[in-house]
């Protein structure tokens, strides 16, 4: 679908959760949720009444969420650091790893071939296991534990390219490491300090980092998101920031700065690589188009909640998204 | 409680020793003083007859559920664990593990606090003088009253040191002597560790600056003779601190301090102004306000929490163990205030507002019953369902922890003005 000119609600479902990590069954409505309560949630938003099935086995925040074994298998990670592999259709736990990390978990997600696992903590490590063995096939570790004033830093976002070949990842400060996802070697770094605010003399202390990754359907362009520099650190008060990286010869392409305020904290490139969706938002939500070509912000919509995940359907012309409280489906029209 | 040496002779000896000390207290207020606490004995004389405080302001509210009432698997709970504390039965935030070795050792959690003020200007006044606002009277607030209280009359250290570096809401963590005046009022330092202005000009010699105080002395005690004046003596009383205060900047200078207890308390500027806390209240300084601002975390509470939090936790762990090792816990309070805490409500941006319903604050070393716990939230930390306090009585308990009788009457004129309230009772179930 070329550029959307629309953006349209079609429903949305209240929930008494914060919903963080969302991960959907191809070619249906089908979603896995992480939940603050500990559990994933198995639904069917668009179904005429959604059933909410809770799938329970972690102790703090669901924070990701993936599907591998050609949709076979859901893994999920949170807060308590453990992930967990399940049967879909039972629901049927297939393994637990206790201690995936020694931190946060904040995302899980799976290469395109459903063969590999990726899951990033706040220790600062990027681990990649196989899918269906449990595997731990490499630790990766590019990122600095604590921030250049000595505080703990986070380890937020990360992204596989569409063939497979490329991981990247992105922290509190705004350091990005593209790595070889089957060799597990280091293949570029990235400084985007735009996304990180240190306040030194009105709070001292942060806010910000990059929330959010997305490689090009080529993989040669690597979107980042986040939060620009904020004059008041005590909100999210500052402008959704994406910026578009040739990430091979680190080049920054552009710089998308529209009039929505937030975190970007979830991003999808549309099928033909010439626009991007970016959504979340501060008190309220947020879902934005960028123009590549016009190197333009061409839509910034209001979100009925704050989101923290979203997944853009096969033909872009659906998204779902979940968030503070709801889950909600768009329609994007050309 | 510490052993005391009961040997006569020895205690001549000591007795000596500490009016010798104190004698090097009024006319060299700096490094030497420090010198002189390495003898046991004289930390033990000075350890009965010297108290402080160091009061570590969170400004702009920390959360008491990142803190020191965590609700974890409730909804309002936060990502966040409860961990075990040295104490059976007692729990805080996983975001404090330094301090859970530490709480039976040192502290105290009052958790009932209700304020009912959510507004940071008034709160944060109110925190600072035990009470609220009245418009005919300026009432001192808790550093200038400990300042008068337990500051010594010929003591040549500053009574009263605050740091407030960062910005915001600096203007409420107010630095008020009121109605006891300028004598009481607060060595604010707003700008790096150290006072400005505090050293001798290079130009002028130290005999040069010597023999300017003494002809300044003379021509005044001559102008003295003939009158009687409670501003003409206040005026030379601070002239004769002058010099006390000047050589008292070696206290503020941290590579005075040997590089591994730097090291210890860490890099950041809340690690140094309480290392510097440490030093003044070893040096005699009374009370010592470190404030470490700024934990209003709206958007990100959790984020917030992970940096400041984890700051505090190691930093007042340090210190703490710091005034242990050295003698000094069992004469210093070390409390750890805000205006407010913060919403079990969990907003959009993952942040929390301002809550004054339930919150607390902790008490810890001098005349503290450690270990204790006092009041109590319901389930999910919206309501005090068992001791509920407000700020006069954390204010009458700390003055009963240092010995002062929170009752006690100052008179403005005529009129008597009780240290708390009329009515006011300490939290008891705290105090040692």
């Amino acid at each position: 679908m070329p550029l959307p000119t629309t953006l349209k609600l079609l429903k949305d479902h209240s929930r008494q959760e914060i919903l963080f990590g969302l991960a959907r069954i191809p070619s249906s409505s089908r979603l896995f949720l992480g939940a603050s309560d500990g559990k994933v949630y198995d639904v069917d938003v668009l179904a005429e009444k959604p059933e909410w099935k809770a799938l329970e086995g972690h102790s703090s925040y669901v924070t990701g969420v993936a599907l591998a074994n050609g949709n076979q298998t859901l893994i999920s990670g949170g807060y308590d650091g453990k992930l967990i592999w399940r049967k879909v259709e039972s629901g049927e736990v297939i393994r637990t790893i206790e201690a995936a990390h020694s931190k946060w978990i904040r995302k899980v997600l799976s290469s395109p071939d459903g063969k590999r696992v990726v899951s990033i903590g706040d220790d600062m490590v990027c681990r990649v296991w196989d899918a269906e063995s449990g595997d731990k096939l490499h630790e990766l570790k590019g990122h600095e534990e604590k921030t250049p004033n000595h505080f703990p830093s986070m380890l937020y976002a990360a992204c596989i390219s569409a063939d497979n070949r490329l991981l990247a990842t992105g922290d509190k400060v705004g350091h990005v490491v593209i790595w070889d996802l089957a060799a597990g070697s280091r293949l570029a770094t990235l400084e985007v300090p735009g996304l990180y605010t240190w306040d030194p003399k009105q709070r001292i202390h942060s806010i910000g980092g990059i929330r959010s990754l997305a490689f090009s359907p080529d993989g040669q362009k690597l979107a980042i998101g986040g939060i620009g520099h904020i004059g008041n650190i005590d909100h999210l008060d500052g402008p959704a920031r994406v910026e578009l990286f040739a990430w091979e010869k680190s080049e920054k392409l552009h710089e998308f700065l529209g009039d929505g305020k937030g975190l970007v904290a979830s991003l999808a490139f549309g099928p033909d690589g010439k626009w991007l969706v970016g959504a979340g938002g501060d008190n309220g939500g947020l879902v934005q188009i960028y123009d590549l070509e016009a190197k333009k912000v061409a839509r910034s919509e209001k979100a009925p909640m704050h989101i923290h995940a979203l997944a853009l359907v096969e033909n872009a012309e659906t998204l779902f998204a979940c968030g503070h409280n709801k889950v909600a489906v768009f329609e994007l029209k050309a | 409680m510490q052993s005391e040496i009961r040997n006569p002779k020895s205690e001549i000896a000591s007795r000596r020793m500490f009016l010798g000390a104190a004698a090097g207290l009024t006319f060299a207020a700096d490094m030497t003083v420090l010198n002189a606490l390495k003898s046991p004995v004289l930390a033990n004389e000075l350890k009965k007859n010297d108290k402080r405080v160091i009061l570590l302001w969170l400004a702009g509210g920390a959360s008491q559920l990142e803190t020191f009432d965590p609700k974890p698997g409730r909804p309002t709970g936060g990502p966040f664990k409860a961990i075990q504390t040295s104490v059976p039965g007692v729990q805080i935030c996983e975001l404090l593990p330094k301090l859970a070795d530490r709480i039976g050792k040192y502290t105290a959690i009052i958790r009932g606090v209700d304020t009912g003020n959510g507004d940071h200007g008034s709160a944060a006044r109110m925190m600072h003088l035990g009470r609220r606002d009245e418009p005919s009277i300026k009432y001192p607030d808790l550093g200038a009253v400990i300042a008068r209280e337990l500051g010594k009359a010929d003591s040549q250290v500053p009574d009263y040191v605050s740091f407030y570096t960062a910005t915001e809401g600096r203007g409420n963590a107010i630095s008020q002597s009121g109605f006891l005046g300028a004598r009481y009022g607060a060595m604010f330092l707003t700008e790096g560790n150290s006072p400005p202005n505090l050293r001798r000009l290079e130009e002028i010699t130290d005999l040069d600056h010597q023999e300017r105080a003494d002809l300044r002395k003379l021509l005044s005690d001559r102008f003295a003779r003939s009158r009687q004046s409670a501003s003409l003596s206040s005026h030379n009383e601070a002239y004769s601190r002058v010099r006390g205060l000047m050589a008292s900047e070696k206290l503020f200078d941290l590579s005075q301090e040997p590089t591994p207890m730097r090291d210890k308390y860490g890099p950041t500027l809340f690690a140094e102004q309480c290392l510097i806390a440490r030093r003044l209240v070893e040096a005699g300084v009374p009370f010592v306000k470190v404030s470490r601002a700024w934990w209003d975390s709206h958007g990100q509470n959790f984020e917030t929490h992970l940096e400041l939090a984890t700051e505090l936790d190691h930093v007042m762990s340090t210190l703490l163990d710091d005034l242990q090792e050295r003698g000094l816990l069992d004469h210093t309070l070390v409390i750890t205030l805000s205006e407010f805490g913060r919403t079990p409500q969990i907003n959009a941006s993952l942040g929390r507002d301002h809550f004054a319903s339930a919150w607390s604050v902790t008490l810890s070393g001098c005349g503290i019953k450690r270990g204790s716990v006092h009041g109590k939230s319901d389930e999910a930390g919206n309501t005090v369902i068992e001791g509920k306090v407000g700020a006069a009585q954390i204010f009458a308990t700390i003055f009963q922890a240092l010995g002062i009788d929170h009752q006690k009457n100052y008179h403005v004129g005529s009129r008597p003005l009780p240290l708390t309230d009329p009515g006011t009772q300490p939290i008891r179930e705290v105090l040692a």
